[in-house]
């Protein structure tokens, strides 16, 4: 078998293991959402406390590496006794990190909505949390999309960060690969292959998302 | 007694940290040079424009890991082997590069169109109205991106540890495994971090504003 062959048979292991760095980018992407929308709409509320303590979560998670946030996560607490499996790990500490960063984009897609919507809402009677939920959020949603699509796909690209941590995802069978066949170029170049099959179209995506979203607008 | 520990390993730990800062140098100067390269041959168009929007899509849409994979144990079948730190400077550069292509092109867009026709008018070569004319002006646009791909940068030197290339995560990791204390010593390489990212942050946030002032912001978060 030439080396080619020999990659060419390992390709569906490899896919396999695509499939769990797809999960790891969701799972992260989600926890990244969801706690990016709760400090930003927290913020909102003007608490000084509370906006501090958010403050702070934001530029720290910012200024530390990602490498370094999984290794506190996987390895750090098993100090205290807490041993998470990797794949878990690796999404906690994706989607704390990626919350961080998504929380100063929401905080500045709510702040592109104009003041009057906000106060014609509450004239109609309706409570502050639904005026966000219906009147706020929809409209930041437009500025909000591109660097939610572009923090999905860096998150993508990211996971390969979580073969260090022992996640059976793309990197961390690649290594392995590599390490028993000693076919580094090839392999690696099949890996790259197989991020840019994922990455191209998430990109694509999200340019036609927002087409469609911009849409009508000026 | 376990500040003890900490005490000794602190000369070790910032000895890392100057590594990671030195990686972070190299890498940026590959990565900005190599970038305004690709810029204006994509701008150039025909094929080096393709061959440089080629590669910009290529780069941009595999993980930084892999092109350092690639650099460091991919290029040994072909005799090719790299020290771990220079393989790392190689690949974070050929990384960097693709993000500042993109860059530079959107700041050289950003200049009017009349400026390199003017330019032309008064008989200046390409190279010359380039130089003298659309870049000096492109720099407002051009700045803040570049402070803040300079911080990312910064804490994508960790992952040269992974090619156990000298740096603070690496040493990070040999101390915690010595002594067996991973929560501690992950803490101070991330509070090691932050004090090195954060100087970087308030400058790019003080870039943001000063060209931000006097016109008004575009798309670019």
């Amino acid at each position: 078998m030439t080396a080619w062959e020999t990659v060419w048979s390992y390709l569906p292991s490899l896919l396999l293991a695509a499939v769990t760095t797809v999960q790891i980018t969701i799972g992260g992407f989600v926890l990244a959402v969801l706690l990016g929308l709760l400090c930003a709409v927290l913020q909102e509320f003007r608490s000084r406390a509370v906006n501090a303590v958010i403050a702070v979560y934001v530029d720290v998670f910012r200024a530390v590496p990602v490498l370094t946030q999984l290794f506190i996560i996987y390895f750090g607490l098993t100090e205290f006794g807490i041993r998470l499996d990797p794949v878990p790990a690796a999404i906690i500490g994706f989607g704390i990190n990626g919350g961080a960063y998504l929380t100063e984009v929401f905080r500045a897609g709510i702040a592109s909505v104009h003041h009057g919507q906000t106060e014609a809402a509450q004239m109609l009677g309706m409570r502050r949390l639904t005026v966000m939920r219906i009147v706020v959020l929809p409209q930041a949603m437009r500025i909000v999309l591109p660097p939610l699509g572009n923090f999905a796909i860096g998150l993508l690209k990211d996971t390969a960060l979580a073969s260090a941590v022992a996640a059976p995802e793309l990197m961390f069978r690649a290594r392995n690969l590599v390490d028993r066949t000693f076919l580094s170029s090839q392999i690696f170049i099949v890996t790259a292959a197989i991020y840019l099959a994922m990455s191209l179209p998430l990109g694509y995506l999200t340019r036609r998302a927002e087409v469609r979203v911009s849409r009508g607008q000026r | 007694m376990t500040w003890d520990i900490f005490a000794d390993s602190l000369p070790e730990l910032l000895v890392a940290a100057f590594a990671t800062l030195q990686m972070t140098a190299a890498a940026f100067v590959v990565a900005a040079m190599l970038g305004l390269l690709l810029a204006i041959l994509r701008l150039a168009g025909g094929w080096p424009g393709r061959l440089a929007f080629a590669y910009i899509e290529l780069v941009r849409g595999t993980p930084a890991l892999t092109l350092l994979f690639l650099v460091y144990f991919g290029l040994v079948p072909l005799g090719i082997t790299l020290p771990a730190f220079s393989a790392a400077v190689t690949a974070l550069g050929l990384n960097g590069a693709a993000y500042l292509a993109e860059v530079y092109r959107a700041g050289i867009q950003a200049v009017d169109k009349g400026q390199r026709e003017a330019a032309q008018m008064i008989g200046l070569r390409r190279g010359k109205v380039m130089r003298h004319v659309v870049l000096p002006q492109a720099l407002p646009a051009v700045l803040p991106p570049m402070a803040n791909y300079l911080v990312s940068l910064l804490k994508e030197t960790s992952i040269a540890s992974l090619i156990s290339a000298p740096e603070l995560m690496l040493r990070s990791r040999d101390l915690a495994g010595t002594y067996y204390l991973p929560m501690e010593y992950y803490l101070i390489a991330g509070a090691m971090y932050l004090v090195m990212a954060w100087p970087m942050m308030q400058g790019a946030r003080r870039l943001e504003q000063h060209f931000a002032r006097g016109r008004l912001k575009g798309g670019r978060t």
